[in-house]
């Protein structure tokens, strides 16, 4: 398409970000009261709902327990009224089930499972906007959700986009720059760690691109993380603080 | 204590609030919960809105797609409401198809929109016989604590009112659609129908806007639909039989939540600039 | 004050004709035509015909198992084709209904299944439904707090009331409101309404359909003992 410049001479991109800068960020903890744990996070005009509940006996076919770790019950499920066209099923189609078993990997991944056998954590989550990046918003609202419902963790998973457009790495891409048809790289990490738990690539990129894309990345996860880090740190400190006031009396 | 009572022995634990004429929340009997609205907050959708009422919330989105009618009704454009009542919003709800309740819940809606003609299908006529809108109305409920009937109805008549749909044309002679996404024209919503829910507990005593601790242990329940002066549904499904006098209160108080929901939508209509 | 009164043949016709609209259409009903359920009946209502057959108290399946009461299942099978969502509501409908008619205390840890057929819809089938699946109960000998009833009333666009619509009158009218009773203190049990109304059509159908419902109430009574003096 012509005139529709991914990244301008400038080095501005379509929505007057620099290569390197994230969308805004806003987010919410414990939302919601029936859930065990539960997030709201905006990424841009991505919004997404994750709610956590367990950990709880099985339900379901007792077949599933494993007695060394606890079982992890993912569903990812997107609104039909989230995206542009509307969408016939808001889960149970192939991309939603492919989004499903990412997300139940890379939380399999950093939840400590060893610590609770023969149960089961469900983890929900529902796109109500779709703007680009629906899987890192997913896994960075789920990692909220566990948070507010206290359940051991080796590390936050945060996760982030990026691309190489015009010999440029950009972070955290919208919608229009996913579906422009450019290459695309989603990564999960442990930000503390430094450790990759998901990677994905989509279309062709030069090998001697890759790592300067990731290096991107990773930096866009070390932002979120400070980001999400200081709000759930400042909010665990009024309430420890409320609560020793308390219980002194 | 008071919560192990409260787990233990529910129907104990109310009994003893609901004889001082409190429940548990600190709201009377005849007292609705807290209502926050907030319309237009889904960008893809055509129209939507959220609403919470204390802490049940339901968010609408209304898409809009083209169709051909059907050939025996070629003026009718088509209404699709659907709720859905994923596990998300509580654990009673498991993954898999719709079940009993939020089937029941679609049609309900469904039925409300025939029943008060808030919205002709008419009135989605674009070219008769040849080109109509379909409405697909989609309401999540994200939090479950109770009267969600009442939440999808408030929902369901902001959307509505939110929605604009661009004005699309159909070229006589050569059949071709043309859209026009610079003209955008709103729905035609008629009336605003107000759903008042209310529970019997123990047999006697009536309470207003349930919770879902409060539903699960009712011995009865009545919804009524107002609109403006008049009633648009009376849904009583069995539960305990009500005397005359005691459906006559409820319609009476039904009237007047209807005018003051009414209200606010208007009110957070007119603070949603488009 | 005459002690005598003439009464014309005319009016007494337009009493009685006047009476007709204001009526139940004729009610019929065939206790247990089936014969491995515990309980059936088929119920008539003008043209409107509902089967019903109850199977219980019986097993439960666990999941489906409550520890202080009887579970109740209501299977409402329509003419033709699956049932849609309109007919599970009205599953649902008769389920609470009759939930509140059986004394489920009575058998805990049980099933008790009524199964409704839809046989032929021509106005007033909810009604005409849950009174068939009250006589099955009856047929069945389930043990109940109380008889339910239900009458039908429309409101056409002129505002006239019309007791037990046929169907083109239904389909006509503004609103079609139906109304279930207990036998003990004539109270609302269920209440289902269709189209808009006032609160005076309401309270008018109400009271017509209140003194209608009496009329359902004896022809049980008077089933039900036809059916036991036989058997004696």
């Amino acid at each position: 398409m012509a005139g529709m410049e991914l990244l301008s001479d400038q080095g501005y991109r379509l929505d007057g970000r620099k290569p390197n800068e994230l969308r805004r960020i806003l987010f919410k903890k414990g939302i919601f009261k029936q859930a065990d744990g539960s997030a709201y996070l905006e990424q841009g005009n991505t919004k997404v709902l994750a709610a956590v509940y367990g950990p709880h006996e099985i339900r379901g076919s007792k077949s599933r327990a494993r007695h060394d770790k606890v079982l992890i019950n993912c569903q990812y499920s997107m609104a039909t009224f989230s995206t542009q066209d509307r969408k016939r099923r808001p889960r149970g189609d192939r991309k939603s089930l492919e989004m499903t078993t990412h997300l139940k990997q890379t939380f399999d991944a950093v939840i400590l499972t060893e610590l609770y056998p023969k149960s089961q954590i469900d983890i929900y989550v529902e796109v109500l906007q779709s703007d680009g990046g629906n899987y890192c918003a997913s896994v960075n609202a789920a990692t909220l959700a566990l948070i507010d419902a206290g359940i051991p963790m080796k590390d936050y998973v945060i996760a982030c986009s990026g691309s190489y457009i015009k010999d440029t790495p950009v972070v955290d891409i919208n919608n229009l720059e996913e579906s422009s048809g450019g290459n695309e790289v989603i990564m999960a990490v442990l930000p503390r760690c430094e450790q990759i738990v998901f990677l994905e690539m989509n279309s062709r990129l030069h090998e001697d691109h890759l790592s300067p894309v990731m290096d991107q990345i990773m930096a866009g996860c070390r932002d979120i993380f400070a980001v999400l880090n200081q709000k759930v740190q400042e909010e665990l400190c009024q309430k420890a603080a409320l609560d020793k006031l308390v219980d002194s009396g | 204590m008071a919560e192990e009572i409260r787990i233990v022995q529910p129907k104990e634990y109310y009994k003893r609030f609901l004889e001082k004429d409190v429940r548990p929340d600190n709201r009377e009997l005849a007292e609705f919960r807290p209502v926050v609205l907030n319309i237009g907050c889904v960008t893809t959708a055509e129209g939507s809105a959220l609403i919470k009422i204390g802490n049940t919330t339901v968010i609408c989105g209304v898409k809009a797609e083209l169709a051909k009618p059907d050939a025996d009704q070629p003026k009718d454009g088509f209404i699709v409401p659907n709720v859905e009542l994923p596990p998300l919003c509580s654990s009673n709800f498991r993954p898999g198809p719709p079940g009993e309740q939020a089937q029941v819940l679609s049609q309900t809606m469904a039925d409300v929109i025939a029943d008060s003609q808030c919205l002709l299908s008419e009135s989605l006529c674009i070219c008769p016989g040849k080109l109509v809108w379909v409405l697909h109305i989609d309401l999540v409920c994200l939090d479950y604590d109770g009267n969600v009937m009442d939440a999808c109805m408030v929902a369901l008549v902001s959307a509505l009112r939110n929605t604009v749909l661009p004005k699309v044309t159909v070229d006589e002679e050569t059949g071709d659609i043309q859209t026009d996404p610079t003209t955008r024209v709103p729905l035609q919503v008629t009336c605003c129908p107000v759903a008042t829910t209310f529970i019997v507990f123990d047999n006697k005593l009536l309470l207003v806007d349930p919770t879902r601790e409060e539903e699960s242990m009712a011995t009865g329940a009545v919804t009524i639909v107002t609109e403006g002066d008049n009633l648009c549904s009376i849904y009583k499904p069995g539960g305990t039989p009500l005397t005359e006098n005691q459906i006559d209160n409820c319609i009476e108080r039904a009237f007047t939540h209807g005018r003051e929901v009414c209200r606010l939508i208007e009110d957070t209509l007119l603070s949603v600039d488009r | 004050m005459a002690a005598f009164t003439v009464v014309k043949k005319e009016d007494l016709e337009a009493q009685q004709k006047e009476e007709s609209v204001q009526s139940l259409r004729c009610i019929t009903s065939e206790l247990g035509p089936l014969t491995q359920p515990d309980g059936s009946a088929v119920f008539t209502q003008g043209d409107t015909t509902a089967l019903a057959a109850v199977y219980g108290p019986a097993d439960v399946k666990i999941s489906k198992e409550l520890i202080d009461r009887a579970t109740v299942e209501v299977i409402y099978k329509p003419k033709v084709g699956l049932p849609r969502p309109v007919d599970r509501k009205l599953e649902r409908i008769i389920k609470n209904t009759l939930e509140a008619a059986i004394m489920a205390l009575n058998h805990p840890r049980s099933l008790i299944s009524i199964v409704i057929q839809e046989t032929e819809s021509l106005g007033a089938n909810l009604a005409c439904c849950v009174n068939a699946a009250c006589m099955a109960l009856l047929d069945a000998a389930v043990s109940m707090n109380f008889m339910v009833a239900a009458v039908s009333a429309a409101v056409t666009d002129k505002g006239e009331i019309i007791l037990d619509p046929v169907s083109r009158v239904e389909d006509e009218a503004r609103a079609v409101l139906t109304f279930v009773f207990d036998s003990v203190d004539k109270n609302i049990v269920t209440v289902i309404t269709s189209g808009q109304f006032s609160q005076d059509e309401y309270k008018k159908c109400l009271y017509l359909t209140k003194q209608a419902c009496d009329n359902v109430f004896s022809f049980y009574k008077d089933s039900l003992s036809k059916k036991l003096l036989k058997s004696a």
